[in-house]
């Protein structure tokens, strides 16, 4: 015990000091000893002790947890992204943050199959069995094919027209599917593609939350109303597409072209559709700023054709009318153009925009008119890689809301 | 009476003569400079041969460095490699060519290579390549030795190849281990895919190569207006290859590697050999490790094993304009520029670069050494101290025009307007770096004692064009010094030198052993660094004076 003061335990300082002095006697003798050790006669001679010394030590490299986990997310999302990852997606706009999880595994050199599975904060499910053969063919090739099945449990729908009431109902939509597609890329910059699959849709009323579709609406004011029609569903399209990357760009351009069949088993709600998209990233100072635009048509091409409400060219939330619920205009034609000014915090993985949309819908093609356009302002910071945008956070505000957005993908 | 003695002060004193024997114990039974110093060669005295392969993943190597970033706090320690003349003794690590010695620009020219390239005839290819993003494969040549083959990128013709042969022979020059690497032509059709041959698709499973693998490497390869392509082949390194390693810590497994890295000079000065060549890409995969035997032991050898993402441009094409200028994440910037809206603008923004596919984005008007960045935060460049750099931009200096010029005319470029870009801007770079570094700290080199006791030395920065002599000479500050004590006693009043020969004060000691310490300072220069005297020590031998310490900074 060492005591705190001369007057606390006087009579045992003496036996302390000596014990004291004998221990530090020994620390000054063993760095002595120490210092006598360690002592060389040459440069070299100090070196090789402390190269001696490192080899009663040496041990294999043993990364520790950090790298070991890096490594992992390396080999499973960057390398080869095979057995079971995780997923942030949607299962159908408006059904807000989504997680969700996947399991790959490759059957050939390229080609793989990929099961996954999604869970949205309002129910919305998907499940989806993939095959996925990118790049046979010398690169110039993709070749998918996937079945599904999705359950949007709430969506909204407000009528058609662009001056449809705030108010809105809710349905539910389940979609089975299954389809392929082929792309082909004669050049690198030009994309020709074409599908085909088998849309199975079953309607029902939404949420009590809500009124129910029937009650709001009529077949004539929504058409297809209490009809869960089947499809088979065609397309074909052609690009030309000097876009880095479609999922993140800061240079380049897409001009698309669309056509759909959609040919009801009954052949009561057959239509054609026609979508059109033009967009372009004009990279300003070396990309440190992006001035993007895009306009985006959506035509349904026989004013005779019944489209069911659900199938309906729309505008809302997403990447349309960001300051809109989702679906919140509904016709057979739909405009849409956006611009957003983006300037880069970090060029390698994150953006920040300020945009804003206008968009309108109408029964007629020649009804769409810019002066019935709704509108809406927003800001945005999306992460991304030099190819992908992962996660993109919005916030905008319309003329009845402000709403935020997450989504997986790029805006356009 | 007894004498009362509180023992928290008698702890105290014993304590305090403890850390006091401990701490001092070199000086009781050592010397500050051994018989031996300056040591001209790093031993390597044990056994490495059990040093096993590691593989350092490029996510792993870029996330510690972006976001961890070891040795990111500055600690001023002085290099733990030097020799006490404040150089870098040779060692598997570094040899010292330029700025040591003489060197030719034949030899320059040369650099590594030791013979001649891939045999010719049939070549085998016996895997593609798997490091890096330039297209390439691993080949056996006609006579089965071991080549790693990169092509140019589509649409980018020598780029890439030219980049990596003169890159190559500007850092043989520098002192690094370098690989072997010569220019080829390969035409398809002299290539065969080797039964042993594998190749690892994106599934992950290895199997036997086939012809359209190889096909898919020749469609990313800049083809040839003939058919052929231009690549680089480098021989293979001898020993058994480990992985590369990292700009901090040491290899556990390598019983030499007691210098951590980001304490040795030759991986400091790479800041300085970087700026000059806008050698960005600073990751381990960039490095190679390989077992050697050497008297009989196995010893691990240190390369820079690909310089080629060096000047303006990548392996797929010209740089990134920000790269030599920004990590690729620097957390305050990404700050200031999201709530700037982009703003400031920074000099990457507006720096002008020739239209030059084959050198690419590499300029000198813009450029600054002091602000130039890897794409990462490099353990060893943050822990680089004033005197690494002036060892470093001594070397830039040493390269002459001339020899410059030379060099370049190695990557064979095929337009003349090309090799002269890539030279003028080296030069102008050249110049750039010896300003900067040579001028922020004293800059005298070269000292000799005469028998006689005259003080000689050169001025480096003057040397190198950058520094005009200071308008009231040198000063020099003369003492005796004990090297069993560090204990130092002046030999009289400072003596003054307009030129760079100073006489002593008084005799010097004669007895062979005897030490002198000066400090040398220059009065009156531009640069207030060159009024920080460098201490140089001496020895007497019976020869005369031999210079056995220099200390520029403590």
């Amino acid at each position: 015990v060492i005591a705190s003061g001369p007057s606390a335990h006087p009579v045992h300082d003496g036996p302390v000091i000596a014990r004291l002095c004998l221990i530090c006697a020994t620390i000054i003798a063993f760095a002595m000893s120490a210092g006598a050790a360690i002592a060389q006669e040459t440069r070299e001679q100090t070196i090789v002790a402390q190269q001696r010394e490192k080899a009663t030590q040496v041990k294999p490299y043993e990364p520790n947890k950090a790298e070991r986990l890096l490594a992992q997310l390396q080999d499973t999302l960057v390398v080869a992204p095979k057995g079971f990852y995780p997923m942030f997606g949607s299962v159908y706009s408006g059904g807000g943050f989504t997680l969700g999880a996947g399991y790959r595994q490759y059957l050939g050199d390229r080609v793989n199959w990929n099961i996954s599975g999604l869970y949205s904060a309002k129910n919305y499910k998907l499940i989806e069995l993939a095959l996925h053969s990118p790049r046979p063919l010398s690169g110039h090739v993709d070749f998918n094919v996937a079945a599904g099945w999705r359950d949007a449990t709430a969506v909204n729908f407000h009528g058609l027209g662009i001056d449809s009431p705030e108010d809105q109902s809710l349905y539910r939509m389940q979609q089975g599917y299954v389809g392929g597609d082929i792309s082909v890329r004669p050049r690198h910059w030009t994309i020709l593609r074409t599908g085909l699959g088998y849309e199975a849709f079953t309607l029902s009323n939404g949420p009590h939350s809500h009124p129910a579709m029937n009650e709001l609406f009529t077949s004539e004011t929504a058409p297809g109303l209490g009809e869960s029609p089947d499809y088979l569903h065609a397309f074909v399209s052609a690009a030309i597409d000097t876009r880095p990357a479609p999922d993140y760009a800061r240079r380049g351009s897409l001009v698309e072209i669309v056509y759909h069949q959609y040919a009801d088993r009954d052949d009561t709600y057959s239509f054609d559709r026609v979508d059109a998209e033009v967009i372009q990233h004009v990279p300003i100072l070396r990309e440190s700023w992006v001035l993007s635009f895009r306009g985006r048509l959506q035509a349904t091409l026989d004013d005779n054709d019944v489209v069911p409400y659900f199938l309906m060219p729309s505008l809302g939330s997403g990447s349309t009318l960001r300051g809109y619920h989702s679906w919140r205009f509904r016709d057979r034609h739909s405009l849409l153009f956006t611009a957003e000014w983006r300037w880069m915090p970090s060029r390698l993985a994150m953006d920040a925009a300020i945009f804003y949309d206008a968009g309108t819908v109408a029964d007629r093609l020649h009804s769409l008119s810019i002066a019935d356009m709704k509108g809406d302002i927003g800001f945005g910071v999306r992460f991304h890689s030099p190819v992908l945008t992962p996660l993109r956070i919005e916030i905008a505000k319309g003329s009845e809301a402000l709403k935020v957005v997450f989504a997986a993908s790029a805006a356009f | 009476m007894v004498a009362v003695v509180r023992p928290s002060f008698a702890i105290v004193v014993c304590m305090i003569a403890a850390i006091t024997v401990t701490s001092t114990a070199p000086s009781i039974n050592g010397r500050r400079f051994f018989d031996d110093d300056p040591i001209a060669r790093e031993p390597d005295s044990q056994d490495a041969s059990g040093a096993a392969e590691w593989e350092i993943e490029l996510l792993v190597d870029l996330s510690i460095n972006l976001f961890a970033t070891p040795g990111r706090n500055t600690t001023n320690v002085r290099a733990g490699n030097i020799n006490t003349i404040d150089e870098v003794p040779d060692s598997n690590w570094f040899t010292n060519r330029i700025g040591s010695r003489q060197i030719t620009i034949d030899e320059a020219v040369r650099g590594p290579l030791q013979a001649n390239g891939p045999a010719p005839g049939r070549w085998q290819v016996v895997a593609t390549k798997k490091a890096g993003f330039a297209p390439g494969f691993t080949m056996r040549d006609a006579d089965g030795e071991l080549w790693f083959v990169s092509f140019d990128s589509a649409g980018y013709p020598e780029a890439a190849t030219a980049a990596i042969l003169v890159a190559n022979k500007i850092f043989w020059a520098l002192g690094y281990w370098q690989v072997e690497n010569h220019l080829v032509t390969i035409r398809r059709d002299q290539v065969d895919i080797a039964s042993s041959a594998t190749f690892k698709p994106p599934s992950g499973k290895t199997r036997p190569m086939a012809r359209g693998d190889l096909n898919d490497v020749f469609a990313r390869a800049h083809r040839s207006a003939d058919g052929s392509y231009r690549a680089v082949a480098a021989r293979g390194l001898p020993g058994r290859i480990i992985g590369g390693f990292r700009y901090y810590g040491t290899r556990p497994d390598d019983p030499n590697d007691i210098v951590p890295h980001e304490h040795r000079r030759e991986l400091r000065a790479l800041k300085v050999f970087g700026a000059w060549t806008n050698l960005v890409d600073m990751k381990a995969g960039n490095t190679l490790d390989t077992v050697i035997t050497e008297n009989g032991r196995g010893i691990v050898r240190h390369y820079l094993q690909d310089v080629g993402s060096t000047f303006g441009t990548g392996a797929n094409g010209p740089r990134d304009y920000d790269e030599g200028w920004e990590y690729l994440v620097e957390l305050d910037l990404v700050r200031q520029r999201f709530f700037q809206f982009g703003f400031p603008i920074k000099p990457w923004q507006t720096a002008k670069y020739a239209d030059n596919h084959a050198v690419g984005r590499f300029e000198a008007d813009a450029f600054d050494p002091a602000t130039w960045k890897p794409r990462v935060p490099t353990a060893a460049f943050i822990q680089a101290r004033a005197d690494d750099n002036f060892w470093a931009a001594r070397r830039v200096a040493a390269f002459s025009d001339e020899m410059i010029r030379a060099i370049v005319q190695t990557g064979r470029y095929s337009l003349p307007d090309d090799a002269r870009l890539l030279t003028d801007v080296l030069v102008a770079r050249r110049q750039k770096i010896a300003k900067h570094y040579l001028n922020a700290i004293n800059p005298l080199v070269d000292f000799t004692l005469s028998p006689n006791g005259y003080l000689r030395f050169r001025n480096a920065a003057i040397d190198a064009g950058v520094g005009t002599p200071p308008v009231e000479g040198y000063r020099a500050t003369w003492s005796t010094f004990d090297n069993a004590t560090d204990a130092v006693a002046s030999l009289g009043p400072a003596t003054f030198g307009a030129n760079m020969e100073i006489a002593p004060p008084a005799p010097l000691p004669s007895a062979p052993g005897a030490f002198v310490r000066i400090a040398i300072a220059a009065l009156g220069a531009e640069h207030a660094a060159w009024g920080e005297p460098v201490e140089v020590y001496f020895k007497r031998t019976d020869s005369g004076w031999r210079l056995i310490g220099v200390e520029r900074l403590r």
